[in-house]
């Protein structure tokens, strides 16, 4: 690029190309949101198996490996922000957003475990559903992504159908709820995100 | 050039106005990462940051990044503003213009 004068539309035309070229660069990959969908989807159907085909009583064990994938997404995270030559308002508020949402699940986790006890799974499903909603939908605001809008609000419609379902099928309201809301957005921005690369 | 006499000279300049879109929509922006954006030559480039610093249009930090040396670079409040000024006016003479 050269360091002289220029038309007043050339000028227009420079900062238009410039923001457009900061802006593809900002593009969510969907790589967290496919690790923990699959996660999710693999806990909610394991447990349902362990359960209803093997009896098995420690079923809800299979959700520690949330652990490994909480662990990853640290290391990720780490190895990601030490790689970014640029720092942008959407990334900083995005991870505000998922920030909030472990902090809210962590709280929601240990106040119901505490208040309602033993039959504590009819309440948590659908409250865990409706806060998984939450930072779908506003990732989808924030990226302008339609299918993780959908996807947060289909979290919410699965948090109304779990009040109405019986309780040994309640498990699989994740499986489907992140399948809508992290795994097909997640495919689609990956796919979105290699096209902008190209 | 007297069509222009109301636009910035600082700004009126196709590296430093590229400079300054790009970091108007980012947060902070390392030093390579400008250059790969904006095309240029390191030297040139190291120049013109340093006349948009002068300027007060943007902050540059030197640091230390994994024992490499780091240049960051973000947009000021005067910087924001000037910008802004500069586009109104361009609009205003292309209006003009037509």
């Amino acid at each position: 690029m050269q360091n002289e004068e220029f038309s007043g539309q050339a000028g227009l035309d420079l900062i238009q190309s410039m923001i457009n070229k900061a802006r593809n660069q900002f593009g969510e990959n969907g790589h967290l949101y496919l690790v923990w969908g699959w996660t999710i989807l693999f806990c909610s159907v394991s447990q349902f198996v362990l359960k209803h085909f093997f009896d098995y009583q420690k079923h809800y064990l299979v959700w520690m490996i949330t652990w490994l994938t909480l662990a990853y997404q640290i290391f990720y995270i780490l190895k990601y922000k030490r790689k970014e030559r640029v720092k942008t308002y959407t990334r900083d508020i995005l991870r505000q957003v998922w920030f909030v949402f472990a902090i809210l699940m962590i709280l929601c986790a240990f106040i119901i475990g505490r208040t309602v006890g033993v039959d504590s799974e009819k309440t948590l499903t659908p409250v865990f559903l409706s806060l998984y909603g939450m930072p779908s939908f506003l990732s989808g605001k924030i990226l302008q992504f339609k299918p993780l809008e959908i996807g947060g609000m289909t979290c919410w419609l699965t948090a109304i159908v779990a009040l109405f379902i019986p309780q040994d099928f309640l498990v699989l309201m994740f499986g489907l709820a992140v399948i809508v809301a992290w795994i097909i957005p997640g495919y689609l921005l990956q796919r979105k995100y290699k096209r902008e690369l190209v | 050039m007297s069509d222009f006499k109301e636009l910035d000279p600082v700004l009126h300049s196709q590296l430093r106005l590229a400079v300054i879109s790009l970091l108007i929509s980012v947060k902070e922006a390392e030093f390579t990462y400008i250059k790969e954006k904006t095309g240029s030559t390191a030297g040139n480039l190291s120049v013109q940051l340093q006349k948009l610093k002068d300027a007060g249009y943007i902050e540059i930090v030197k640091q230390y990044k994994d024992n490499y040396p780091q240049t960051i670079c973000r947009i000021t409040k005067e910087g924001i503003d000037a910008f802004e000024i500069y586009v109104k006016n361009l609009q205003s003479y292309l209006k003009v213009k037509k």
